[in-house]
């Protein structure tokens, strides 16, 4: 095990050599094929080796690891850490019943009606609060979230959205070919957000690397900089705050198909810290931690949770891995394994 | 009809301003928003219902605040200090995390029933000023929070450490360069404003009830009052706080069906007009 991290990773970080002797590099081929067995084996096995409790562990965990691609992708890139992603979560959900049970749409109607209803408001939320300081925008979006999951208990709104009791989703019909009982069944539903977590994950992997990911990036150095050398620094960060609300809205969505159920407690602060748990513990550098983060959590929270320890543990997460493990789980390992590759590299030259 | 809306509001604002003036302190000398005040705040009342249920209100009112003074000394040693050279996002962030963990430990040893405390004999009941009747708590309670907030500006005003603090608020750099030790500042300040926490979690027992929801209430209330404001502005803070609390009273009274959201209404009003909020703090990046 120890031997072969160790020549890999230094065979892959020398392509020049290999490149002089046998052609192209194999670099880029080797890693897209890496990816695509992940890809393929991750999508199939879970499914014939899990068993459906499992499974719905790891839905939950992938659908809060999308979330807390969210909330890592603003972090890292703007350096804006928002505290209310569980209002667009559940937020989305919540629209997507009221607009099953109240406004009588059909499914793929209801799904694209809340989910347009929520980018909507995500754009104006975020061109009202990205312009300030990244600490006042860590406060304004936990006000503002705490106004959505207040707004939802409001007596008058009661017959919309439930109350305290949540709405139950019932939908007749399919979405996108697939019927109630598909989302609901866990092994089917495990395909889905696996696809779900990967697209999304693709789509802000290849945002960061964009000039859109350089200028957030030089943004979030130093602003008045950028503005001196004449960088729009207000619409990146909108379009960045835009973009990660419909990554939220899409496992928000995603969430409420599998469940057939929205609780006002999906729009609450937890739901929010848990995601920046999540996005912590992976860590937020990059979309695999996010991820991997989110199906710790799941996995943690179903040993901690019965013991009602999982608020405390997630204070506690918060605090050990920004003081002691800044990068989290994913990216501690990575840099370990670079490292390793380095020293070999040392030793064999 | 409207000299008890105003006398309402104060006396919700006198509360929300000693804990805004406090959140308001630490920000001007470490940058730092502590997220966790709220969780303080919630000690201070849990606090103070157990000192009251043994030696009564007012032992509740002086023990509580010098307790929290300690657990100030001891945030700053432990956590700001150690994390003095991490960005002001990631310090904010374990604030964040040690507000929770403390939260949780309150609830393990209180459960999550609510409390109440009755108020001393002398401050219950009311008395009537120019034929109205008016709780004598809350009377108190005015007094109190404008007392606090008199104090606060006499010695920031007045006095040689509170010319230093105002100096490292404006600016942090020129402060230390003429030999202010904002260490030792940040020390009194941070065990001052965990003390007036307290004060005011003691004042709340009282006045609204002790409930396991009560911190992240009471902080996302003063978020919004530091904003407006303006981040790191005292008098902005308590300027705001007045104004948040006729907001809040006003908005119960005349549209009770959306009061709970009236004071995010306001944030984003003011958030519209003037994005710095209303006071002169200084802008961070």
């Amino acid at each position: 095990m120890n031997n072969r991290t160790t020549t890999t990773t230094a065979a892959g970080a020398r392509p020049a050599a290999i490149g002089s002797f046998g052609g192209p590099s194999l670099r880029l081929p080797l890693t897209l094929g890496f990816v695509a067995i992940v890809f393929v084996a991750g999508a199939v096995a879970p499914s014939y080796f899990a068993g459906d409790f499992m499974l719905r562990l790891a839905n939950e965990g992938l659908l809060l690891g999308m979330l807390a691609l969210s909330v890592a992708f603003l972090m890292n890139q703007a350096g804006l850490v928002a505290l209310g992603a569980a209002s667009i979560y559940g937020g989305a959900g919540l629209l997507f019943a009221i607009a099953m049970s109240e406004w009588n749409m059909t499914p793929t109607g209801a799904l694209c009606a809340s989910f347009l209803i929520i980018v909507v408001y995500a754009t104006v939320l975020g061109a009202l609060i990205v312009r300030t300081n990244p600490l006042a925008f860590m406060m304004l979006t936990l006000a503002a979230g705490e106004m959505i999951s207040h707004g939802v208990m409001l007596e008058g709104l009661r017959d919309y959205t439930g109350g305290a009791d949540g709405l139950v989703v019932n939908f007749k019909g399919s979405i996108f070919g697939m019927e109630a009982a598909d989302f609901a069944s866990p092994a089917r539903f495990w395909l889905v957000a696996w696809v779900g977590a990967w697209l999304a994950g693709l789509a802000l992997w290849a945002v960061g690397r964009s000039r859109l990911g350089a200028i957030l990036r030089a943004v979030r150095e130093n602003e008045e900089r950028m503005r001196f050398s004449g960088f729009d620094t207000y619409l990146p960060r909108l379009i960045a705050y835009v973009l990660v609300n419909i990554v939220a809205a899409i496992a928000g969505l995603l969430h409420v198909l599998n469940a057939g159920f929205v609780s006002p407690e999906s729009l609450g602060l937890s739901i929010s810290t848990n995601t920046l748990v999540a996005a912590l513990m992976g860590g937020i550098a990059g979309s695999v931690g996010p991820i991997v983060g989110g199906l710790i959590f799941s996995f943690a929270q179903d040993e901690f949770g019965a013991r009602g320890l999982t608020q405390l543990l997630t204070g506690i997460v918060i605090v050990v891995f920004i003081v002691v493990f800044p990068r989290g789980v994913v990216g501690g390992l990575w840099s370990a394994a670079r490292l390793r590759a380095r020293v070999g590299r040392r030793e064999t030259s | 009809m409207i000299a008890l809306l105003i006398a309402n509001s104060l006396a919700l604002a006198a509360l929300l301003i000693m804990l805004a003036s406090g959140l308001a302190l630490i920000y001007g000398l470490r940058d730092v928003i502590n997220f966790g005040h709220g969780a303080i705040y919630m000690l201070g009342a849990y606090l103070g219902y157990t000192v009251a249920l043994v030696g009564g209100f007012w032992l509740a009112l002086v023990v509580v605040p010098v307790l929290l003074a300690v657990l100030g000394i001891a945030f700053e040693y432990l956590a700001l200090r150690p994390l003095q050279s991490r960005s002001h996002i990631e310090v904010a962030l374990v604030t964040l995390g040690l507000g929770i963990i403390l939260g949780q430990i309150i609830i393990f040893f209180y459960g999550g029933a609510a409390r109440s405390v009755d108020a001393p004999q002398i401050l219950s009941g009311s008395i009537t000023v120019l034929n109205l009747s008016y709780p004598v708590y809350r009377i108190f309670l005015i007094v109190m929070g404008l007392g606090s907030c008199a104090l606060l500006a006499l010695w920031l005003g007045f006095t040689p450490s509170g010319l230093y603090v105002r100096a490292v608020s404006q600016d942090p750099s020129v402060a230390r360069m003429m030999g202010i030790n904002a260490d030792r500042l940040s020390l009194l300040v941070t065990s001052l404003s965990a003390a007036f926490a307290g004060v005011a979690g003691v004042l709340a027992g009282p006045y609204l009830s002790i409930d396991p929801g009560m911190d992240v209430t009471m902080i996302v209330n003063c978020l919004i009052i530091v904003v407006i404001g303006g981040t790191g502005s005292i008098g902005g803070a308590i300027v705001a706080a007045l104004l948040f609390g006729l907001v809040q009273v006003a908005g119960s009274v005349f549209l009770p069906s959306i009061a709970a959201l009236v004071p995010y209404i306001l944030l984003m009003v003011v958030l519209l007009i003037a994005p710095r909020g209303i006071g002169r703090g200084r802008v961070l990046n």
